[in-house]
């Protein structure tokens, strides 16, 4: 007997990425779902977006690691809310599994949510997580095939931050080229490039996403 | 490595449609995977028949409609390739953006009663 289904696989996966977003809707939170290889600085935007919304208070970030507990660390250091979601086997952020943490942690002063995913290309860009806007990093010293071998998480993403830009001059990376792959994957996709180093195009990248952030929650 | 995921959800919907049938075996999954999702085939029935060992769905085969990267062409109207591309595969003209290819989707199953 053949039982027509027709359901996507990744179903009660979108089902926990719904709760998350009414939650995060109910509560006016702006969630980014940041996503890229290990080492291209996530941590570091983060603590860049910590430093801007210092004394607005209102910042709450998850952090995803296969098993260490560094990135949170390093970030609780700077005095915000921080939680820990160690996946084990998996290579990303499950959606049932924030939604837990999410209803534990006190969000009543949550402004902005920044979720730190796995570190890897692949996974993390197949389950949304409710996510009001999905950011990947791309550094420059990873080279500039990384749209071609890894279309989805430059499809999904609504912000390509390309980083490490001051170390152009030392290394094979063709920016148009990679801005050329994204908007192919991604028309509407919003590009970046920043140094942390030097500070370029950090601000306009800050700016961007406090934009985001206001038109949500205020 | 992503593959086990995916496998353990194809088993768990595969599983739970068997009872919802009250089928006691299941012999075969359709599925239709898109390219823009980097599945192996060969790893992901070689991850899922591990999983399924023990379970009504042991020794199902994975029957994978592979669907292709769709895209829109400014320059020829619509083609299709069988790896992400950011120039048309026909024209090779740039101007093109993708509209399909993401398909992760369980069509249909075999069982017996
Ligand atoms: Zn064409």
């Amino acid at each position: 007997m053949r039982i027509d289904v027709e359901r996507s696989i990744l179903q009660s996966a979108d089902e926990a990425a719904a709760a998350i977003r009414a939650l995060l809707s109910e509560r006016k939170i702006f969630a980014l779902n940041l996503l890229s290889s290990p080492g291209s600085g996530k941590t570091t935007l983060i603590e860049a977006l910590l430093s801007r919304f210092d004394g607005k208070g209102g910042v709450a970030v998850v952090e995803g690691d296969i098993e260490t507990e560094i990135d949170a660390e390093r970030i609780r250091r700077h005095g915000v809310q921080v939680r820990q979601i160690n996946t084990r086997s998996t290579c990303h952020i499950q959606p049932s599994r924030l939604l837990a943490v999410l209803r534990e942690m006190d969000l009543s002063a949550t402004r902005l949510l920044l979720v730190e995913n796995v570190g890897n290309l692949v996974c993390p860009a197949e389950v949304p997580l409710g996510e009001d806007a999905r950011v990947v990093l791309l550094s420059v010293t990873e080279g500039d095939e990384k749209p071609l071998k890894y279309p989805l998480v430059f499809r999904t993403s609504d912000l390509l931050v390309i980083t490490k830009t001051d170390l152009l001059p030392h290394v094979t990376f063709d920016v148009d080229r990679v801005r050329r792959a994204a908007r192919a994957a991604n028309p509407a996709v919003e590009i970046f490039e920043v140094s942390a180093a030097t500070g370029d195009g950090m601000s306009a990248l800050l700016d961007r996403i406090e934009t985001l952030r206001a038109a949500k929650s205020g | 490595m992503h593959e086990l995921g995916v496998a353990g959800e194809i088993l768990d919907v595969a599983l739970s449609e068997a009872a919802r049938h009250a089928a006691k075996k299941v012999t075969s999954i359709r599925l239709r995977v898109g390219v823009l999702r980097g599945i192996e085939p060969e790893n992901l029935s070689f991850l899922f028949g591990h999983l399924a060992r023990g379970t009504p769905a042991e020794g199902a085969t994975l029957d994978i409609v592979e669907e292709p990267v769709r895209v829109e062409c400014k320059g020829c109207g619509v083609s299709e390739a069988r790896s992400f591309t950011w120039a048309c595969p026909r024209c090779k003209g740039e101007g093109v953006s993708v509209t399909g290819g993401d398909s992760l989707s369980i069509l249909s199953l075999d069982v017996e009663a």
